[in-house]
């Protein structure tokens, strides 16, 4: 599935905008490695400030999502920069969108990570317990929702 | 006078021997593990095209595209850590092939303009000049708040000015002299003169901030 049909798709969209509504978090997105290659990249964002987020290549290990998905594992981050393994500049997303915390979980496919589910906020902050289950949830709905078109690959 | 040449001359020693040693780990990472990882990948490979069962099949298609993000993010580690362009085909493509892995790692665009023939420079001084420039880009995407960025080289015979514009936040430039914890700006002033050339910095808040270096091509030709 091409970035654009992603970006098209309702059901994709309505999860991550309910998401965000109901944790009152500023920020949702989600990264999916391409059909082709390793490459991973930020397909969709809801409470974005800019479109840097389109452009940007999640590199395996590196920054949240990297991470996430050479590991995963969910993670949070509660004071960016404070706290933070690798460098400020190893956390693009953070950057871009300017979150100061955020949490995020992995997206299987096929028993591999490919893709991440995060939540932020332009303040600190510290997800608790509930709100971390609702990300788990709105991941496992994406994973329902993106599994054809993922492993299906056929046009 | 004397004294401070020395120093000039112990700083200037102390940075090319980190580079150096920058330089051999980068080539490590990429002719060494690198191409270890990929002769593990292409007998993966081979290894899962022999292969009947549906189970290990998808098993070691997972691996092998385990492998493959593997060695594309050594890659990126080898360039990040030093460009091998910079060695091997000088400056300006160094920054070229720079810039798209910014604005993919950053997705801040940068509109990017050379003008003139590119002359010739010292390893040493392309090296300073390269991560000067990766500083200042760098500096925009942690602080500026802005998608665009316009960078301008411009070759002379006497000189190479390159202007690195970008029309984010902006901050008050003077404040910095006597905050000790900004080393970024300071280090940019520092390898410049040591090349014997400039970084001048102007900002204004609300209006962004535009670094302007220049380096001297001439006296190079000597040495
Ligand atoms: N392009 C820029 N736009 C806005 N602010 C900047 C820019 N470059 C530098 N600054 C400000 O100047 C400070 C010093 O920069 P620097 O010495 O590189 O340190 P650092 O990047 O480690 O914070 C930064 O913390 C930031 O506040
Ligand atoms: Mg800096």
């Amino acid at each position: 599935m091409r970035m654009t049909e992603i970006r098209e798709n309702h059901g994709v969209m309505e999860v991550c905008d309910r998401l965000r509504k109901e944790v009152g978090c500023d920020f949702v997105a989600l990264a999916l490695q391409n059909e082709v290659g390793p490459d991973v990249r930020w397909h969709y964002a809801s409470g974005n400030v800019n479109d840097k987020y389109k452009r940007i290549t999640v590199r395996f290990g590196k920054g949240i999502a990297g991470k996430i998905i050479s590991s995963g594992s969910p993670m949070m981050m509660s004071d960016f920069p404070k706290d933070i393994y690798g460098k400020v500049t190893d956390h693009p997303i953070m950057l871009a969108e300017k979150l100061i915390s955020c949490y995020a979980v992995p997206l299987f496919f096929n028993g591999s990570p490919k893709g991440v589910l995060l939540i932020g906020k332009r303040v600190s902050y510290t997800f608790s317990k509930s709100e971390q289950e609702k990300v788990k949830e709105s991941g496992e709905a994406l994973e329902q929702l993106l599994r054809s078109h993922i492993l299906g690959g056929g046009p | 006078m004397e004294q401070s040449v020395s120093k000039q001359q112990i700083r200037s020693y102390i940075i090319q021997s980190q580079e150096e040693e920058i330089k051999r780990i980068s080539l490590e990472l990429h002719e060494g593990v690198g191409q270890n990882l990929y002769s593990i990948l292409t007998g993966l490979q081979f290894v899962e095209s022999g292969l009947s069962q549906p189970h290990l099949k998808n098993y070691l298609h997972e691996m092998t595209q385990l492998i493959e993000k593997t060695i594309q993010e050594i890659r990126l580690l080898s360039v990040e850590l030093h460009p091998p362009a910079l060695t091997t085909l000088g400056l300006l493509p160094a920054i070229k092939s720079y810039i798209k892995l910014y604005t993919s790692t950053f997705g801040v665009l940068v509109d990017f303009e050379s003008i003139g023939e590119e002359k010739p420079i010292q390893e040493q001084k392309s090296v300073a000049v390269f991560r000067v420039c990766q500083e200042a880009l760098t500096n925009i995407a942690k602080h500026a708040d802005t998608s665009n960025v316009k960078m301008g080289l411009i070759w002379k015979e006497e000189e190479l000015r390159i202007s690195i514009i970008d029309f984010g936040g902006g901050f008050v430039a003077d404040e910095l002299e006597n905050n000790a914890v900004t080393l970024g700006i300071a280090a940019m002033k520092e390898r410049m003169l040591l090349t014997g050339g400039q970084c001048v910095i102007s900002s204004k808040i609300g209006e962004g901030t535009s670094v302007e270096i220049s380096l001297p091509l001439l006296e190079g030709k000597e040495s």
